[in-house]
């Protein structure tokens, strides 16, 4: 899309000149420097967090599912709205998928596409509420969340003994502990580091990757989220396009939490409770705006590994639990804090310029 | 004649008012928390209208009216406090690891408690316009830090060796009308004071309902701004005083769920959340109103579950009808043709 | 009193990132004077006016009041300084009081609390001096968009300023209200004030000014002048910066024997429109003239589907139609829609303009799955860039970094793009400097030619008179008149005040 063509027959004029950033505020290279520096610092610090296994390992699977996390953030980020029900959604996709596999005896592949169905189902109540009544996503969502909450807790407290589905379909144990290490080709074997449960992330990232980058229905979404009384001028059917947002977002919080239940093992009401901070962190530091209209998908990802090997970096180097959070809150101020400065200094070298 | 014309202007104003109020969030509030409170009442054949019922209904009303203010004077200058379960939670657990742990008096606790609140609003607010970047993000980072915080100073524990003199505080209630239940509305009253008659208040009012012409007046809007959060902090840090007072103990879940009360309570009041509207009749009955929910799933022995459910129906029930009431209203002439407003976050 | 110099500046410079706003403006206010700041939409006179009142900071120049070197660094510093202003924005606080707007930049207080009573009395006198009738406890939100623009100017009296500027306060005001604004602008000069008035109704001016200020690219032209020593031509020669050529445009017919492709008939809306008729033929351009707030854009948009139609019909291509959205407008009727408001519903500022022009066509050019070609997107949005001269750097670049004009041709790419049948045009030259204005003209005109059917709204008379084959003329909602356009603004001009005026006499 940057691709620029000047039409030889016209000049350019002064006051209408690019202002192209320079490379160093390209937020995505910034986080791959930062990611890599990091992981080598404490690699450095402590030789244990380079072990493949038993910190990479799981490092990379919690990466894998809160990426998914952050990208159902991002889509509802890129009409310009907010989810902050990700968590709850998530929870209630799982409880279908808990409870088919506990009552209907499923089989793994038939539990997943039902949570993702309910996840989804969701997820377009929620962006038919808003498009219908234009009130705003942050309160919907908001109510939505706590609406979900007593739901979810009810229905397991209903439906199970220990508030938790206990069964495990044949198949989930190896989504767990399986890695690349496990598929051979040959006598050349994938990295153990690498889960195989990643490979939902890999397709839900290539699947928006490609939904944004070349397809009109991605491309509305954006102008949806950049303007919506413009596009619904320009004939896009917002409306449309929010349920569409929504429900893709409970879809991928269903995902999420398929994902992060095979990571346990069980199917409980509490697990995604602590959603919605990664959620925001890996697509606001990835370069997604909260005001809509620009989405990074390749950013989230790197934006959600950051937070995770800082994350897990701390933990080796001996930072309690309890103070992880006070670090992640102050991550997320000096990184914003850090855009801000550079568009400051971006937009005095544009004034100064003129 | 003079006086005459005054007087009568002065009636008809005040018609126009009571005219203007019957039709308000306010009176519909305050017509289902009487008709809920009697229902209640019918339910539990009387017994509710006694005494310690009474007592203990008001008792645990005053921190949801209070954290309903507190986010409404965020919201009446355009902003979001995610952080309002988590600067409380933090406060009590603060007042309570100073009085047991360290043996600071009640009193000097509570102002050291009240003190930090409000200087941690202040330092929300000074970091949203010092940085520029979105109160939402900027509050959620604090919400975390602060649960960092909380977490660290108690740990797994529960905090419960403190001073008598606040626990008594707590559960005084002449003429079973609790303290902390009074406390609230004085507050509550001072809010509305400061919002409707002083200058400071109409300033962040001004700031909220139209910052440009604000700027324009001579009024600071990033200044505003700050001040809001501060007036946040400080309302957080009574809440947190009457709820260390009212509650056993404290320990890290203080707060924890007081973020969808928060922002219930005015929006059910109907306090828009684009600024410049306040509402505080409309958020103290509304926080009435959750709390009528909360007695009748006790008086009914109901999951807790239930509640949250309620709640988050009646928010979505009370945005989406009166959104839709207002689309009605926009179709009179003289407003422009309303664009499908897609319900940005911003 | 008079012919003391309140208020003067020299070599002001402001610059914004890609644009200096402000290049070199001197400026000398007299009191007792009424000065007129003329200049093309984007010549900075908005820009000057905001550091002459504090709200932006000069970044070089001097100012002066009295004689005596000033730094306004806050609006309120202006205001204690004696300089007031009514700016081109709304700004009214729209939850509080007619009074306590009137009063918000000096609300009277005692020791912190606001003195409510103390409010209405001066606010209560600054309407009347404008012979207003409002109701001084009634909520802004509740007037009207000509009240509120009245309880502005009210604000502005209030803070009894020896300078007042007032930014375009008649766009939305009736000619009665404007000639009773003129009175006070002229008591308060004879009072030894000095207003600053800016219009774009030249005719205005010329009414009420002493003398003049023209701005052209951010610099002054004419610095305080007096105003009878120059002819319209001359000013509007300084403006534009070159004598104004009489527009030559090729000849254009228009078959009135073809089936209109748009026609109203006896249409009403749940905006309140009433037995509004009208219609569009290929190759026709039909101007809809009223003031701001006459329900132009409203009616348009309702026959877009944004609105509800109660009655009458609507016929697109002769047969009769119900119209639900813009899409349906834009997929199966071929309606496109340039509309007034550039930045908030024309074009997304931060999104590249290849997108921007191509909006409307991603459903032609969706190919299976949704795949949209880059190739064949950038095509496209080149095509139109070079057709419309769009003076770009690149298509990916952002349309918030364009010139007015040029965003104004993007918003109308996007629906040459998408072949509309009927274009509706809304005030296309608003905030347009000078040139573009000119080519814009042009192309619609030739646009027309092609045999494509013109719906123009417009409050600007002369463009309604180069333009437009017939002028609808609307007021309040209705359409007060239809007049053929023979070309001559002075006798066109005169046909069309006289409709306005007379919608009394209608409405009895």
């Amino acid at each position: 899309m940057t691709t620029s063509i000047s039409p030889p027959d016209t000049v350019p004029e002064e006051r209408t000149a690019p202002h192209r950033m320079p490379f160093w505020v390209n937020q995505r290279l910034g986080l791959l420097v930062l990611v890599i520096a990091l992981s080598v610092l404490f690699g450095v610090l402590r030789p244990a967090f380079l072990d493949q296994q038993l910190v990479l390992f799981p490092l990379l699977r919690d990466v894998a599912t809160l990426t998914v996390v952050a990208l159902a953030q991002m889509v509802a980020l890129s009409v310009g709205h907010m989810n902050l029900a990700v968590g709850r959604m998530a929870a209630f996709g799982a409880l279908f998928a808990g409870l088919g596999y506990d009552r209907l005896g499923l089989p793994m592949q038939v539990g997943l596409l039902l949570c993702l169905f309910a996840g989804a189902a969701i997820g377009a109540v929620t962006g038919w509420l808003i498009a219908r009544t234009g009130v705003s996503s942050f309160v919907v969502t908001l109510a939505m969340d706590f609406a979900l909450l007593g739901l979810v807790s009810l229905l397991y407290s209903a439906l199970t003994d220990d508030a938790a589905f206990t069964t495990h379909p044949s198949g989930i144990d190896q989504l767990r502990s399986y890695s690349l290490a496990d598929i051979c080709a040959g006598p050349i074997c994938g990295s153990p580091a690498v889960p195989q449960i990643a490979q939902f992330t890999v397709l839900a990232m290539l699947g928006l990757g490609f939904l944004y980058g070349c397809t009109r229905i991605g491309r509305e979404l954006l102008l949806t989220g950049a303007n919506p009384a413009a596009a619904e001028l320009s004939g896009v059917p917002t409306g449309r396009r929010v349920l569409l947002a929504h429900t893709l977002s409970g879809l991928l919080a269903a995902l999420a939490r398929f994902m992060a239940a095979a990571g346990t093992g069980t199917f409980r009401a509490s697990i995604g409770d602590d959603f919605m901070l990664p959620s925001f962190l890996g697509a606001v530091l990835g370069g997604t705006l909260l005001t809509g209209g620009v989405v990074s998908v390749l950013g989230t990802l790197l934006g959600t590994a950051l937070v995770g090997v800082i994350r897990k970096g701390l933990d080796l180097l001996g930072v309690g639990l309890e103070s992880l959070n006070i670090y992640l809150g102050c991550v997320l101020l000096l990184a914003l804090s850090a855009d801000r400065i550079r568009a400051v200094v971006s937009y005095r070298k544009v004034v100064r310029s003129t | 004649m003079n006086r005459m014309n005054t007087a009568l202007g002065q009636g008809s104003w005040a018609n126009a008012s009571l005219r203007r109020f019957s039709r308000s969030t306010a009176a519909l509030l305050l017509c289902v928390v009487v008709a809920g409170y009697l229902a209640l009442g019918v339910a539990s054949s009387g017994s509710f209208f006694e005494g310690p019922s009474v007592r203990v209904f008001l008792q645990y009303l005053a921190t949801p009216i209070l954290i309903g203010l507190a986010q409404m004077v965020a919201l009446c200058v355009g902003q979001l406090n995610l952080a309002v379960g988590a600067l409380g939670g933090f406060t009590a657990c603060l007042m309570g690891v100073l009085m047991a742990d360290h043996g600071v008096p009640a009193g000097v606790a509570v102002i050291l408690g009240l003190l930090t609140a409000t200087a941690i609003g202040l330092a929300t607010g000074a970091a949203i316009v010092a940085t520029q970047i979105n109160g939402f993000i900027v509050t959620l980072a604090t919400m975390t830090i602060l649960l960092g915080a909380q977490y660290r100073l108690t740990g797994t524990r529960t905090v419960d060796g403190y001073s008598r003199t606040l626990r008594d505080f707590g559960t005084a209630a002449p003429l079973n009308i609790p303290l902390v239940f009074v406390t609230a509305l004085v507050a509550a009253a001072l809010l509305a004071g400061f919002m409707y008659r002083t200058v400071a208040g109409r300033r962040l009012l001004a700031a909220g309902g139209n910052p440009l012409a604000a700027r324009l007046s001579g009024i600071s809007t990033d200044r505003q701004i700050v001040a809001a959060h501060t007036l946040s902090g400080l309302l957080i840090g009574v809440a947190a005083v009457t709820s260390t007072a009212s509650l056993p103990g404290v320990n890290r879940s203080v707060g924890g769920d007081w973020l969808l009360p928060s922002f219930a309570a005015p929006i059910i009041g109907g306090v828009a959340l684009t600024g410049g509207s306040i509402a505080v009749l409309g958020t103290v009955l509304a926080a009435f109103v959750t709390r009528l929910i909360d007695a009748a799933r006790a008086q009914f022995s109901l999951d807790p579950s239930w509640v949250n459910l309620l709640i988050g129906l009646v928010v979505l029930g009370t945005v989406a009808g009166g959104r839709l009431h207002q689309t009605r209203l926009e179709k009179s002439p003289q407003s422009p043709t309303a664009l499908p407003q897609t319900g940005g976050a911003q | 009193m008079s012919g003391t110099v309140l208020l003067e500046c020299h070599d002001l410079v402001k610059v914004f990132p890609g644009v200096r706003a402000l290049d070199g403006v001197g400026l000398r206010l007299t009191a007792g004077t009424v000065h007129a700041l003329l200049g093309e939409n984007g010549a900075g006179k908005s820009t000057l006016i905001k550091v002459l009142t504090g709200a932006h900071s000069p970044d070089a120049g001097s100012l002066s009041w009295c004689g005596q070197q000033v730094h306004l660094r806050s609006p309120l510093e202006a205001t204690r300084t004696g300089i007031g202003v009514v700016h081109q924005e709304r700004n009214l606080i729209p939850g509080f009081s007619v009074a306590e707007n009137i009063t918000l930049q000096n609300p009277p207080s005692h020791r912190g609390l606001v003195d409510r009573e103390a409010m209405t009395a001066p606010a209560l006198e600054c309407l009347a001096e404008l012979g207003v009738d409002l109701d001084p406890q009634q909520p802004v939100r509740e007037l009207s968009v000509a009240q509120q623009q009245l309880v502005e100017i009210a604000k502005a009296l209030y803070t009894e300023s020896r300078v007042l500027l007032l930014d375009e306060p008649t766009a939305s005001l009736s000619p009665q209200e404007t000639e009773r604004l003129f009175e006070v602008i002229r008591r308060l000069a004879d009072r030894g004030a000095c207003v600053v008035f800016v219009s774009h109704k030249l005719e205005e001016v010329f009414a009420v000014c002493d003398t003049v200020t023209v701005l052209r690219d951010g610099k002054s032209v004419l610095e305080s002048s007096p105003l009878p020593d120059h002819t319209h031509d001359d000013i509007v020669g300084l403006m534009v910066g070159r004598a104004h050529a009489a527009t030559e445009m090729r000849p254009r017919t228009v078959d009135r024997s073809t089936t209109p492709t748009l026609v109203l008939d006896a249409v009403s809306t749940a905006g309140g429109h009433h037995d509004i008729s009208l219609e569009v033929r290929p190759g026709e351009i039909v101007g809809l003239y009223g003031l701001v707030g006459a329900g132009r854009s409203e009616l348009v948009k309702a026959v877009l589907g944004l609105d509800r139609i109660t009655g009458g019909e609507v016929r697109v291509h002769g047969k009769p139609v119900r119209i639900t959205s813009p899409r349906q407008a834009l997929h199966e009727f071929g309606i496109g829609y340039v509309t007034e408001n550039r930045k908030e519903e024309g074009v997304f500022l931060d999104q590249p303009i290849v997108r921007n022009i191509t909006v409307t066509v991603w459903k032609r050019l969706a190919k299976a799955l949704g795949y949209v070609s880059a190739r064949e997107e950038r095509d496209t949005a080149q095509d139109l860039v070079d057709r419309l001269g769009i003076r770009i750097s690149g298509l990916g670049q952002n349309a918030g970094e364009l010139s007015g004009g040029n965003q104004q041709k993007v918003s109308l790419a996007k629906w040459l793009a998408a072949d509309t049948r009927l274009l509706v045009v809304d005030e296309p030259t608003v905030g347009v400097d000078v040139r573009t204005k000119h080519t814009f003209h042009e192309l619609i005109w030739d646009l027309a030619r092609d045999g494509l059917p013109i719906l123009l709204i417009s409050s600007d008379l002369a463009e309604m008179v180069t333009l437009a084959d017939r002028i609808v003329v609307m007021t309040d909602h209705r359409v007060r008149g239809e007049i053929a356009n023979d070309r001559d603004y002075d006798r066109m001009s005169g046909r069309v005040i006289r409709l306005i005026h007379d919608r009394d006499t209608v409405r009895s």
